[in-house]
């Protein structure tokens, strides 16, 4: 891949909190339309690492670019009119505001920064998730699958180049995961936006994703296509335990 | 609103605006109530808009109503603005524009001045303590502000002539009016949606491309210009302005209660709420002198158990069980 096409780039990223390396000597390339599966057991560092893509902490050491443009350190809003948008294992969204209003705010401030087209840009990716006919419900009526569906099309309606997706299944039901499979592949195919896809579900995962990369407390122990990756030694361990001696 | 409520929003208004030219109305009780009803209808405005929209709760009210006030009165008594032209027109400064606008904006810039370390800094509770202590500082220091503010005792004001409250009761009832419309239109712009985002979640907002503290401060300073234009009106129905008068805890107090119980974040509670609590209070003091802040203090608590969410609100939930 060519040096200027990369999206994101991870350099020796480490995190510490007091005593703690939640992230140490992390490096992640990103290409565009890339979809990649972050999967890990709890705990592993994988929902800190979005954080620290997005400045909501700040690495102890390392560097995050993005389109080759040093972004260690600046202000989160910035990051996102950057184009890197984020969805929130705790779903976030503004729950005074309708449907609607939700993706109105990635639509007019997101990446693309609409103000002429922001209505057609909030409808058609509300549209994308299946939530047009709750377009005029107030998010605190929502369910959670709904939720989750309207934080991706917030983070959709802002014209993102990379979408971070933190546990997006978390909590639906099979018809409901279904359905976000069924997204996830419309954001990308009809979108073409790059996605680092945090996941529980791991077989969803490797169905999915052309390539996946394993955290384990802190560390990046793969990086490969699916085959490689559920091959790997280090891989089945942090999944099963220590192999008997 | 629907079509309907705005008429009879227009409707209100006019009726309000040509009952001064009732005869006797002027001298009524009623009339002076009518005023102080516009008056705290605009500061439960200021104070909903960075606190029932932006969810950054201020207890510092006082201090940019104040501020506002003291603004009047120095560029008034000094003399700052007109020269030459006062002395042949001495009613100029007289609901001058000029004159509350920039009342309005001291107050707004010395919100922006401590708003900037304040919300970038401090969260929730932290805040309000915060800017109750602003509030504090200001008023020692007009009070040690020598001959300039006028110490302790403040500045009187060169009232000339305007023997009637009409003008007063105009520019009040002008004021109130500007203001729910001036808010309506910003929570219906693309700011409103930005503040209603970071109240409902800041790190969602950040997220989605929102600058959360200049989204913060600018509510914070348009409460304060809203505040400190209510001062300036206020400096020329009182003349006397004085720290123990305008930056009295009072004028924090009682519009956010009216805010609370008229119904945070919408546009006619602050103005219900402050029609029915001044109605309270002002009974209160009038029928059981003694017992006022007991009086007062029940209602207010009552309304909290019955309407917790305000009045405006509850209006709202019937419309939505009834649709
Ligand atoms: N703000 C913080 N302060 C201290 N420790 C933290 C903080 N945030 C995360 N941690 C710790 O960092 C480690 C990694 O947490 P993280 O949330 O990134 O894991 P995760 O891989 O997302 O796990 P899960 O799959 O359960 O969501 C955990 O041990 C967690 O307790
Ligand atoms: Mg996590």
């Amino acid at each position: 891949m060519q040096a200027d096409e990369t999206l994101l780039r991870l350099e020796a990223v480490k995190k510490r909190f007091g005593g703690l390396v939640v992230l140490n000597n992390i490096d992640i390339v990103v290409g565009p339309n890339e979809l990649i599966g972050l999967i890990g057991p709890n705990g592993a560092g994988k929902s800190t690492l979005f954080n620290v893509i997005t400045a909501i902490y700040a690495p102890t050491e390392g560097r995050v670019s993005f389109r080759g443009k040093d972004i260690t350190g600046i202000a989160p809003h910035r990051i996102a009119r950057l184009g890197i948008a984020r969805t929130f294992q705790l779903v976030r969204t503004f729950l005074t505001m309708t449907a609607f209003e939700n993706v109105m705010v990635g639509a007019v401030y997101g990446a693309g920064a609409r103000v002429k087209h922001a209505t057609e840009t909030a409808n058609a990716a509300l549209e994308l998730v299946g939530l047009t006919a709750r377009r005029d419900m107030r998010t605190a009526h929502m369910t959670l699958s709904d939720r989750r569906m309207l934080e991706i099309a917030r983070a959709v309606a802002s014209d993102p180049a990379l979408l971070l997706l933190d546990e997006p299944m978390a909590g639906l039901n099979p018809t409901e995961i279904q359905r976000m499979v069924d997204v996830i592949r419309r954001v990308r195919c009809e979108k073409g936006i790059s996605m680092l896809w945090v996941e529980h579900k791991v077989d969803a995962i490797m169905k999915v994703c052309s390539r996946v990369i394993v955290l384990d407390h802190g560390e990046k122990i793969a990086d490969g296509t699916p085959r490689d990756v559920t091959q790997n030694r280090k891989v089945i361990e942090a999944y099963l335990g220590e192999p008997a001696a | 609103m629907s079509r309907a409520s705005q008429w009879i929003a227009i409707v209100v208004v006019a009726v309000l605006a040509l009952l001064p030219f009732v005869p006797g109305a002027v001298d009524a009780y009623y009339f002076s109530f009518l005023f102080f009803v516009f008056l705290y209808a605009v500061m439960a405005q200021s104070w909903n808009l960075v606190a029932g929209y932006g969810g950054q709760i201020s207890l510092g009210s006082h201090a940019f109503f104040g501020l506002g006030a003291y603004t009047t009165a120095i560029l008034w008594s000094g003399n700052y603005l007109w020269g030459s032209l006062y002395d042949s027109h001495p009613n100029i400064y007289y609901f001058d524009p000029v004159t509350m606008l920039l009342g309005g904006l001291v107050a707004a810039i010395a919100a922006v001045v401590i708003g900037l370390p304040l919300l970038s800094k401090l969260h929730g509770d932290y805040f309000a303590l915060g800017t109750l202590g602003f509030g504090e500082i200001v008023k020692v220091i007009f009070v040690n502000g020598g001959d300039f503010t006028g110490g302790a005792f403040g500045i009187v004001a060169p009232a000339s002539s305007f023997g009637t409250l009409r003008p007063h009761y105009w520019v009040g009832l002008g004021l109130m009016v500007a203001t729910a419309l001036a808010i309506r239109m910003l929570m219906r712009s693309r700011y409103g949606l930005a503040l209603i985002a970071v109240r409902d979640d800041e790190m969602a907002a950040s997220a989605n491309g929102i600058d959360t503290l200049k989204v913060k401060v600018a509510a914070f300073a348009g409460s304060a210009f809203i505040a400190g234009v209510a001062g300036s009106l206020y400096t020329f129905y009182i003349f006397h302005v004085g720290p123990d008068s305008v930056f009295d805890l009072d004028w924090m107090l009682l519009p956010l209660m009216m805010t609370v119980v008229g119904g945070t974040g919408t546009i006619l509670g602050p103005i219900l709420g402050a029609l029915v609590m001044y109605a309270v209070f002002d009974l209160a003091r009038i029928v059981v002198p003694d017992y006022h802040p007991v009086i007062s203090g029940l209602t207010i608590i009552l309304a909290m158990l019955f309407l917790p969410k305000g009045m405006m609100r509850l209006s709202r939930k019937a419309r939505v069980a009834g649709a």
